[in-house]
């Protein structure tokens, strides 16, 4: 096949067997689904039983490489892993930067697809076309930094590690895949699928030449993508300089900053652990991924050691959401989750749960608020599933299912939710009920619209016109995640460029309008699985104290979120019926009817 | 403050100044400034499109203030200014594409104004070079164009950058116009400004 932006090839590994093969990807698969995150959809709904256990031989593990990986377009160098989640039994994706996702691609792939389980530890070595998998009984319990380090020093530099730590192997439900050390995968528990699977890491290094269709035109849309970000504030300046943490004050002043297990909507304490604080505390440098401009991943000093700080997200899911406020704990923390694979966000917020149920005399957990020392042990005991840590290893959903107060579990279909109190952002409340992978922001990130004014400042605490402008997030997001091209970057670049660059990579003609209706395609897909998994319209909520229990204080004072209007309109608006279902005309105009439940 | 920018920031937006999204407008307090939200409706500002954030140093609120926060923090940090509007006037823009400098050719437009220098940029939007420029040539001029991109008129208070940004305007409306009727100007005050 003669094809550019892609390679059009899948390395397929059965885990059971020892067998590896190389297979055709059919050209319009490719166009349809990009790559990513829709290539990955694609295959788990073919290839994956929706009722089958995500920690059983029958789920699969696809890692993809989108069409602009590997390419100049800024923040591109990015891939996705896809599978059906441990953590919230939906189909499940997470993608993420560094150098992997363009290492594997230069392999000759677009497509990995891990299949069955081994009998012993192995890891995975792909060396441009040739893979082969190894005995990983030495690497099996080291944490993810000894892993990374072993393997580098056996293979060399020119490799990129994609691993898990203890957690992953002890298959705690949100274990993360970790790649080039310190880099996530976080969400959804795919480190536990890899550790059901017994395969310790994925290792790529790759030289072949990744092919441009139209050279000049990408070229253009490189210079005028980049000249955007360097004009915008947020990539030229915002996230630069204090990385992802710039949203602590921010959100804390308009009162979305959740703490104290979502009990309140702001942080005493925020001023003590934001991104200013980082900048003039323990700030030591930054990184970014291939080919990005912003670099926006902050290095930090603890102690003696230089070590990767926490994101914006990490950095509330293991300070304010369990009350702590010492960014050396949190750092400490973060750096303690990456080191075991742990999710940061999952992690936090199962605690946070615990905290509470252990304050409310409800369940006893042996956990308190603004206990460093706990915080440091529980994340210990989660990895090693050893203690009160084998409970919480589940998740706060089973967690608090087991306590009897499930509505001390912050999450959405099993998933924890992140940092943004919905109660003063409704279209992010409805993005979080509504997202297919549970409680994730980064689906519609409403936080563009709502307090970011990208593309245009809508007023955050009214309901009007949130749903389409949900849907349309969600949509182009799919697709995005599909080029795959970074949120960050989005927020200074619009699909616009992302069209005319995929145009310039591959030599077909995108217009905006196609990746709307592939994101919108991705979307129902996702959602078609779910509801073969069981997922029907009753886990589009909200936990009851988002629905029930007003802000108690400050900016968003009174607010709670107005779900039940938002949703019935954002059914109607997708063409689905009453009970959450695509409707058959709906599948018909997006040419998935092969695809109905 | 919000009023003063409110006023003014229709004002621009009546007169055609600005298109529905465009300009900004600043003002500077000691070592804060105050600007615009990136993408605002300078004809209808609300409380939250006033982004308050540090001349020199960054904080939080950067995300949010205008794309032009770094050609308005070098006015301020290279000129005596207080406050700096920055607008599209469609006139000035378009003699701009075509003049290496604006010289009025009407009585008040030279009293106020004398010259506006035009300045070329490779990058116009949120540009480095033109921090690097504008603080010089505002050290000298009450008002600049930026080529094919609008101008920067800097001011003790707003009202003050922002009559100059209006006085531009019409200055570059009476230059069209009488370009238009082919005649021969009656008075030349072209020779005498153009070593202002």
């Amino acid at each position: 096949m003669d094809l550019y932006g892609w390679f059009g090839k899948a390395l397929r590994v059965n885990l059971s067997t020892g067998v590896i093969k190389e297979e055709e990807i059919e050209k319009k698969l490719m166009m349809d689904w990009l790559g990513g995150r829709g290539l990955g959809t694609r295959m788990i709904y073919c290839e994956v039983p929706a009722v089958c256990n995500p920690l059983g031989a029958e789920n699969k593990l696809v890692f993809a490489a989108g069409p602009l990986t590997g390419s100049n377009f800024p923040g591109s160098g990015r891939f996705s892993v896809s599978a059906k989640s441990p953590l919230t039994e939906t189909i499940f994706d997470s993608n993420a930067g560094g150098t992997w996702g363009v290492r594997f691609k230069r392999c000759g792939f677009d497509m990995l697809i891990i299949e069955g389980t081994a009998s012993t530890p192995v890891f995975l070595s792909i060396k441009d076309g040739a893979a082969s998998l190894e005995d990983a009984g030495k690497l099996w319990g080291s944490d993810v930094f000894e892993t990374n380090h072993k393997i580098i020093s056996s293979l060399g530099k020119n490799v990129s590690v994609a691993c898990i730590g203890p957690a992953g192997e002890n298959q705690v439900r949100f274990a993360a895949i970790m790649y080039d050390g310190h880099r996530t995968l976080g969400r959804g528990g795919l480190g536990a699928v890899m550790g059901a699977k017994k395969i310790k890491a994925v290792v790529v290094s790759g030289n072949k030449k990744i092919r441009v269709a139209r050279p000049e035109k990408m070229d253009f849309m490189v210079y005028e993508s980049n000249k955007r970000i360097k004009a915008n504030p947020i990539t030229s300046k915002g996230l630069p300089e204090f990385g992802t943490p710039v949203l602590v004050n921010l959100f804390n002043e308009l009162g979305v900053f959740p703490s104290y297990n979502f009990q309140g909507s702001q942080f005493a304490h925020a001023g003590k652990i934001s991104g200013e604080a980082i900048a003039e505390t323990i700030y030591a440098g930054r990184q970014g991924c291939y080919r990005c401009p912003v670099q926006c991943t902050r290095l930090v000093k603890i102690g003696a050691s230089t070590i990767a700080g926490p994101e914006y997200e990490s950095l509330w899911a293991l300070g304010p959401e369990c009350g702590i406020d010492d960014l050396t704990v949190i750092a400490e923390a973060n750096n303690l989750c990456n080191q075991l694979g742990l999710d940061t966000i999952s992690t936090g917020v199962t605690i946070g749960c615990a905290m509470e149920l252990e304050e409310r005399g409800l369940f006893k957990t042996g956990l308190k608020f603004n206990d460093a020392v706990g915080l440091l042990r529980a994340i210990k005991q989660i990895a090693g599933r050893a203690g009160i840590g084998d409970l919480l290893a589940e998740g706060s959903r089973r967690m608090a299912d087991k306590s009897g107060f499930s509505q001390y579990s912050m999450q959405v279909k099993g998933l924890e939710l992140p940092a943004y109190d919905p109660r003063g952002m409704q279209g992010m409340g409805l993005g979080f009920a509504t997202s297919n992978r549970g409680g994730c922001h980064l689906s519609a990130y409403m936080v563009g619209p709502e307090t970011l004014g990208v593309p245009k400042m809508v007023d955050r605490f009214s309901t009007d016109g949130k749903a389409g402008l949900t849907i349309t997030r969600q949509n182009i997001n799919a697709a995005v995640d599909s080029l795959i091209i970074c949120r960050f970057i989005n927020l200074a670049v619009s699909e616009e460029c992302f069209a005319r660059a995929l145009s310039a990579a591959t030599g077909f003609d995108y217009r905006p309008q196609d990746l709307h209706r592939i994101g919108e395609r991705i979307w129902n897909l996702e959602r078609l699985y779910n509801l073969q998994a069981g997922l029907d319209s009753s886990f589009d909520t909200l936990p009851a104290r988002l629905l029930e229990e007003p802000i108690a204080e400050g900016p968003s004072f009174g607010k709670t979120v107005e779900l039940k209007p938002m949703l019935a309109e954002y059914y109607r608006f997708r063409g689905w019926d009453a009970a959450g279902m695509p409707t058959p005309p709906k599948l018909q105009e997006l040419e998935l009817e092969e695809y109905s439940c | 403050m919000l009023k003063d920018f409110q006023k003014i920031g229709r004002d621009l937006f009546l007169s055609g100044l600005n298109s529905s999204h465009s300009g900004n407008l600043s003002v500077r307090y000691g070592d804060r400034i105050v600007i615009t939200r990136r993408g605002s409706m300078l004809g209808h500002l609300e409380e939250r499109d006033l982004i308050e954030t540090g001349l020199a140093k960054n904080d939080s609120k950067i995300i949010l203030a205008s794309t032009e926060i770094g050609v308005h923090r070098a006015i301020y940090k290279g000129t005596s200014a207080l406050a700096v509007v920055h607008a599209h006037p469609v006139h000035a823009i378009a003699l701009s594409l075509l003049e290496e400098q604006i010289i009025p050719v009407d009585s008040e437009g030279a009293y106020l104004l004398h010259k506006i220098p035009v300045i070329g940029a490779e990058d116009t939007i949120g540009s480095k070079e033109l921090e690097n420029i504008l603080p010089g040539l505002l050290s000298e001029y009450k008002i600049v164009m930026v080529r094919g991109h609008g101008s920067f008129a800097v001011g003790q208070m707003i009202e003050e950058a922002y009559q100059w940004t209006s006085s531009l305007e019409q200055v570059c409306r009476i230059i069209c116009l009488t370009r238009g009727l082919h005649g021969e100007l009656k008075e030349k005050r072209l020779d005498k400004f153009t070593s202002w």
